[in-house]
């Protein structure tokens, strides 16, 4: 079948203003998970840059998530918008070289807001859309 | 014996003069261009041949007007900017004088990526209106462009095209204006389908008095059938066909399109004949050739003058 | 400004294949501004060339550095003492910073990583836009500081052609015809008078040169 969730590698971009809790919630994830599970809150997740993908996948990520606001609720409007569109060109720059691009994943937050990033996690993580480590952790 | 161009001629003796299109075809075979000469001839005053029109790579449009001379016919050579610099240009100009070539018609052409060819690089050294004061320049006062003397000056008509109908609609007639600065004797339009445009176009042309200083033939291309004026009217810029027209050719069943398309031309020639300022007609039937003896009998425009 | 786009990584990692040990420098002028060459890009060509590199079981080590501009002698000697260090430089600047390193360190092989494209500005963030040809005889003004080499696809003097419909340039939809664009700026400033004139053919030998042209300000001289 494909391996458990939790031999993977998995790193959680994430926009702060889903779970203003969040440096306590995610404790709960981060002792269960261990070291697998790595977790960078953004102060909106237009901040992300397609390198901060590269670089996750180069320390060894199986697959990165970037959940973003609901439709819409992006606090600085474009927000969500752009991280959009900055996911879209790392999985193609990745494809370029051979890395499935599903291993990047958007995900968009289910109103209302703020949703626990425990939870939020736990559900990502039913619903995994690659299976095997990345080729580079395989090498 | 001295040849003369007979396009001129007839203009200048005040008749409606008649000129037709002959498209070279792709390939080397000359037969091919005698053969619509042959067609043609009696039936328009001068023929045009097109320059690799569209982009598209066919027999020389120099070529073919040398070998349209031969057959005794009257030739315009149609010339566009986008594939050759001035120096070719000066020099075909010439070589078509020598040939006895006696009418050109200056240009800019389809962009190059349009055709079989888009890789190639779009010369456009000069645009139309610099090949007109050029090709003037050499015949009037016997000089290339930068000043220095021919040792003979070439004999030619000189010509433009114009489009009524394209962008920017005010414009147009100040660019017609600016033709005729430049030195432009006689003008061929896009062919018309929208009368009342054109018509309004005229009104301007005359009220510069322009049509008093350059030669005007409308444009015609017979409509072959409705999905051929569907496809014109969207597909190729600076074109008008109105939906009238458009009904006209789709009310009638496929195997009579033809004869309608035949017959709006007939009318539309009639009208350009009682319009003031229009000298003449430019019958562009491309690939239907045959179809031209029809409309300039249809028209009541037989015989062609006998200068 | 000089506009270039990233080669496509398949080339790239062709360019640089029979090297284990590159240097990766980034300009932070021209292309830092059209996102294909800065200090990030740099970075995020880098990553990626390290990972195709594990994945395919080759050796490769890179280091990053941005010069501020590859073109100008002062930066690029930044780089004096570290080249020598490695087999190959693969350089993120335009075509003329490529050329200019290779000048000062031609040693070692300079490969490029971008395809340079054009002189243009850049109209919003994201969408960079041809306006000059470099013709060396700037006369925009004349044409309601529309140039008419550049954004004409006929480089037209006198136009427009009759291919010009609903404003947009018969070539391509997307493109608006550069002359509508003129003839309604003068219109609407009252200067359409200016288009009464013949302009006469261009003096192509400003651009062409005979060869690669030059300035030289003796004044600015050592």
């Amino acid at each position: 079948m494909g391996t458990h969730p939790s031999d993977m590698n998995i790193d959680i971009f994430f926009c702060q203003q889903i779970d203003p809790a969040q440096d306590l919630n995610r404790r709960v994830i981060e002792k269960e998970l261990g070291p697998r599970i790595k977790f960078f809150p953004l102060p909106c997740s237009g901040r992300i840059e397609p390198l901060h993908f590269l670089r996750a996948l180069e320390s060894g990520a199986d697959l990165v998530f970037l959940v973003t606001c609901p439709e819409k609720a992006c606090r600085y409007q474009q927000g969500n918008t752009r991280a959009r569109k900055r996911i879209h060109y790392a999985q193609d720059l990745i494809q370029e070289i051979g890395i499935d691009p599903e291993r990047l994943v958007l995900v968009m937050a289910r109103p209302p807001l703020p949703q626990a990033i425990d939870r939020l996690t736990r559900e990502l993580l039913t619903r995994i859309p690659v299976k095997g480590h990345s080729l580079l952790r395989r090498l | 014996m001295k040849t003369e161009s007979q396009l001129k001629k007839v203009l200048a003796a005040d008749h409606f003069a008649v000129t037709a299109e002959c498209g070279p075809p792709k390939g080397a075979d000359p037969e091919a261009v005698l053969k619509k000469g042959k067609l043609l001839k009696g039936y328009a005053d001068s023929i045009n041949v097109t320059d690799n029109q569209t982009g598209v790579v066919r027999l020389s449009s120099l070529a073919a007007c040398a070998l349209l001379r031969q057959a005794g016919l009257d030739p315009v050579l149609q010339m566009v900017t986008r594939d050759r610099n001035r120096i070719a240009l000066q020099s075909d100009l010439l070589g078509a004088s020598a040939l006895g070539i006696r009418n050109v018609l200056c240009l800019s052409g389809d962009h190059q990526s349009f055709g079989n060819q888009p890789q190639a690089r779009g010369v456009f050294d000069l645009d139309s209106l610099q090949l007109i004061s050029a090709a003037r320049q050499m015949r009037d006062q016997g000089q290339i462009l930068g000043g220095d003397p021919l040792s003979e000056a070439p004999d030619l008509f000189i010509g433009a095209a114009a489009n009524p109908f394209a962008d920017p609609f005010l414009y147009r007639v100040l660019r017609l204006a600016k033709k005729v600065k430049a030195g432009a004797e006689f003008i061929q339009t896009q062919c018309i389908y929208n009368l009342d445009r054109f018509f309004d176009w005229m009104d301007k042309v005359r009220d510069r008095n322009l049509d008093r200083e350059v030669y005007i033939l409308g444009g015609i291309t017979p409509l072959k059938s409705a999905k051929m004026a569907e496809h014109m009217s969207s597909r190729v810029a600076g074109m008008d066909i109105p939906e009238e027209i458009i009904r006209r050719m789709k009310a009638v069943p496929a195997k009579e399109q033809r004869q309608e398309g035949l017959k709006i031309s007939i009318e539309t020639i009639q009208a350009l004949k009682e319009m003031k300022g229009v000298h003449g007609v430019h019958i562009m039937a491309i690939e239907w050739e045959e179809i031209v003896p029809q409309i300039v009998e249809g028209a009541g425009l037989l015989p062609r003058p006998n200068l | 400004m000089i506009t270039a786009e990233r080669k496509p990584l398949e080339e790239i990692i062709a360019m640089i294949s029979p090297y284990r040990k590159i240097l990766v420098v980034g300009c932070g002028s021209c292309v830092a501004e059209c996102a294909a060459g800065g200090e990030r890009e740099t970075g995020l060509l880098s990553s990626a060339l390290r990972m195709e590199a594990r994945m395919t079981s080759r050796e490769l080590e890179t280091r990053e550095m941005t010069l501020e501009r590859q073109c100008v002698y002062e930066f690029i000697d930044q780089l004096t003492g570290l080249v020598d260090q490695y087999e190959a430089v693969l350089s993120l600047a335009c075509g003329a910073g490529v050329q200019a390193v290779a000048e000062v360190f031609p040693q070692i092989p300079i490969l490029p990583a971008l395809n340079t494209t054009f002189l243009g500005q850049t109209k919003e963030p994201g969408l960079w836009l041809e306006n000059c040809r470099g013709c060396g005889h700037c006369r925009v003004h004349l044409f309601g500081d529309i140039c008419p080499i550049t954004r004409c696809a006929k480089q037209l003097f006198n136009g427009p052609c009759g291919g010009s419909k609903n404003g947009q340039c018969e070539v391509d939809p997307e493109i608006p015809c550069a002359w509508q664009l003129i003839v309604d700026r003068l219109e609407k400033s009252g200067r359409l008078s200016q288009l009464e004139t013949v302009y006469p053919p261009a003096d192509w030998s400003r651009q062409q040169g005979t060869g690669p042209r030059k300035i030289i300000r003796e004044d600015q001289r050592n």
